[in-house]
């Protein structure tokens, strides 16, 4: 059909692409790990203190974990918004279908940061629902909680991610054939038997699509605890950042990366086997 | 064919609006602050160029961005009495020719005669300003002054105070466990067993504390918008505050504060000495001394920026009697395990 030659032309960019911009970084990202820092210059000396200090230090294993629940509240909290949402839009907006789901669109089209400080304005001591909390008589002083705090992180991160989970639920939710819908009812099945035997099952593929995005999305966050986490909140992004950053340990902060980067890479492959065995074909 | 010729033709005229001789760009990497128009502006036009300035948020922000490989895009930074002498001994900044800095012997003969940028028998910085980190705190919660650094642990302010995203926060807290006495300099030497004991000073701190601050704009905003209520600070988010017309009161508690001497300094990698060159001389003539301690409140390096000042300024800038303020501050030094003390720092901050 195509000659080699050919072949190889159509092939070059996408290697390229992934040779500099993926591979190249990870490698040497991963050489880093494996490095280490001595008065304030990284020595090219290969050791693995980087990688025992994570297991040995216990707020690096502390700070993962704490991470993981957020995203686990952040990915729960989504599928309960998106999941419904996108039932509603493929099975029951009818003719407003069209400006539904551009309207859940739209908020990616503002920018993340906007959207965070968007979240202080309304949560703050002085913010809208304090304001309007107070203007009601419901409470009496601000309630702090609301922003800088783990609460605001989960709802900010929810807030930005639900588009995510409910894109791939609605794509799933669309291609299932309606016939299929029909033949169930007329087998005498409940709506809710329905739901749960035939819809549910077939969206799966979609539903763990969505929930991996918001999942790993959050995981690897850093704006949301740096824009309305308080002192406690630090996610392990923010850890890196700050190895990188002002601590000026590049090696450390490569060895947490490292880290993150294999229980992504875990949880991907993972959640797509299981996608594959669920897709019926 | 005729169209693509008025396509040519508008191409052409467009490229010759850019390729008038474009304006050089001074890059500045600074303390907030140190780069406002009104201070700057005149060198600009006098100079024909352009100062684009990015902030810092702590020192070590500035050291992990010259050494990360971004030095090359800065020409002038103003490292403080921490970072200086590391910055000038490790190569990253480029020596100094003083016969073209003539204000230099303007200059506070103390500041000058302080070994911190000198290495090698060359200068590398020229002292710009110098201050306090005071602490801050909303009048209408407070009825007096705090007298202590301690009123931050206070139970009453849980969720109230802010905290500098900075080491200042750990010698902050090594000061009110009485580290600093007799020897002040100790807060830049702690042993490890007082790092151990300041860190669980500032794990204690945490439930307070309702964010960390990274920039001055931040933490006015914080004052601003009632989320904290104390916090140390600069005298830039004092001034700030007050021009907005916020209750801020700033004072040096009893244990005495830690401060800093701010240098600039012209980058080994700057592609632009000359007019670095130029910009240091300008920044610390008398006139833009006074233009930036306006900004900032803090006190110049130069005396004669008194001049341009009434006798209230010079008194609320400590001119006075410099020497008398100079002895509440502890001003920041080369702290070797540097570190050591970040890492602190960072499981302190990573901490539930």
């Amino acid at each position: 059909m195509y000659s080699r030659a050919y072949k190889s032309l159509v092939s070059l960019p996408p290697l390229l692409w992934v040779g500099i911009f993926l591979l190249l970084p990870y490698t040497l990202m991963l050489l880093h790990s494996f490095w280490l820092v001595r008065d304030g210059v990284i020595v090219h000396q290969w050791n693995l203190g980087n990688y025992a200090a994570l297991f040995t230090r216990t707020v690096y294993l502390q700070v993962l974990l704490r991470t993981m629940r957020i995203a686990a509240s952040v990915t729960i909290c989504s599928l309960l918004l998106g999941y419904p949402l996108a039932y509603y839009v493929s099975f029951y907006s009818g003719v407003r279908k069209e400006i539904l789901y551009q309207l859940v669109i739209v908020p990616l089209w503002i920018s993340y940061l906007v959207r965070g400080y968007a979240w202080k304005t309304i949560l703050g001591s002085d913010g809208v629902l304090n304001g309007f909390l107070q203007f009601a008589h419901i409470t009496h002083a601000p309630v702090g909680f609301l922003l800088y705090s783990p609460f605001a992180v989960v709802l900010m991160l929810t807030h930005i991610y639900t588009p995510f989970v409910f894109l791939p639920i609605y794509a799933a939710l669309e291609s299932i054939p309606r016939p299929l819908l029909e033949a169930s009812q007329d087998l005498g099945a409940t709506a809710s038997q329905t739901f749960l035997r035939v819809v549910l099952p077939l969206s799966m593929p979609g539903l763990l699509a969505g929930a991996t995005f918001a999942f790993v999305l959050s995981l690897g966050d850093f704006l949301a605890p740096l824009l309305v986490g308080g002192a406690s909140g630090t996610m392990i992004a923010n850890v890196v950042q700050s190895l990188f950053g002002a601590a000026y340990d590049w090696p450390l902060g490569a060895a947490v990366a490292m880290c993150i980067l294999v229980f992504t890479l875990t949880l991907l492959s993972l959640t797509e086997t299981l996608e594959k065995r669920r897709s019926f074909k | 064919m005729k169209h693509f010729a008025v396509v040519i033709g508008m191409v052409a005229l467009l490229s010759c609006g850019a390729c008038q001789k474009q304006l050089d760009t001074l890059s500045l990497l600074v303390w907030e602050g140190y780069a406002d128009p009104s201070a700057v502006k005149a060198f600009e036009q006098a100079h024909h160029c352009k100062i684009a300035a990015s902030y810092m948020g702590s020192s070590d922000e500035l050291v992990a961005k010259l050494r990360g490989g971004s030095a090359a895009n800065y020409d002038v930074i103003s490292p403080s009495s921490d970072v200086a002498a590391s910055i000038a001994r490790t190569g990253l900044a480029a020596p100094l020719d003083l016969a073209k800095l003539p204000s230099y012997l303007q200059l506070s003969q103390k500041l000058r005669d302080m070994p911190l940028v000198k290495f090698n028998g060359q200068i590398y910085g020229v002292p710009f300003m110098w201050g306090p980190n005071p602490l801050l705190y909303d009048t209408t919660a407070f009825t007096q002054a705090p007298a202590s650094w301690s009123a931050l642990w206070d139970p009453a302010l849980k969720g109230k105070v802010s905290a500098w995203d900075d080491l200042s926060t750990v010698y902050m807290a090594a000061q009110v466990l009485g580290y600093d006495q007799p020897d002040p300099s100790q807060l830049y030497n702690l042993t490890d067993t007082q790092l151990e004991a300041v860190k669980r000073k500032l794990l204690e701190l945490k439930p307070n504390i309702r964010k960390l601050w990274g920039t001055g704009g931040e933490l006015t905003n914080l004052f601003q918008n009632h989320e904290i209520v104390i916090a140390m600070g600069w005298p830039l988010m004092t001034n700030d505050l007050r021009k907005l017309h916020f209750p801020i009161g700033e004072t040096i508690p009893k244990e005495n504060t830690t401060g800093w001497i701010d240098h600039l300094m012209i980058t080994a990698a700057s592609s632009h000495k000359e007019l670095a060159q130029a910009f240091l001389e300008y920044m610390i003539e008398a006139r833009p001394q006074k233009l930036v301690t306006d900004v900032t409140h803090y006190t110049p390096a130069n005396p004669g920026a008194a001049q341009f000042m009434t006798d209230e300024e010079k008194r609320t800038l400590h001119l006075d009697d410099p020497d008398t303020y100079m002895k509440r501050i502890y001003f920041w030094q080369d702290v070797p395990r540097r570190a050591k003390y970040n890492e602190i720092w960072n499981e302190v901050k990573a901490a539930q």
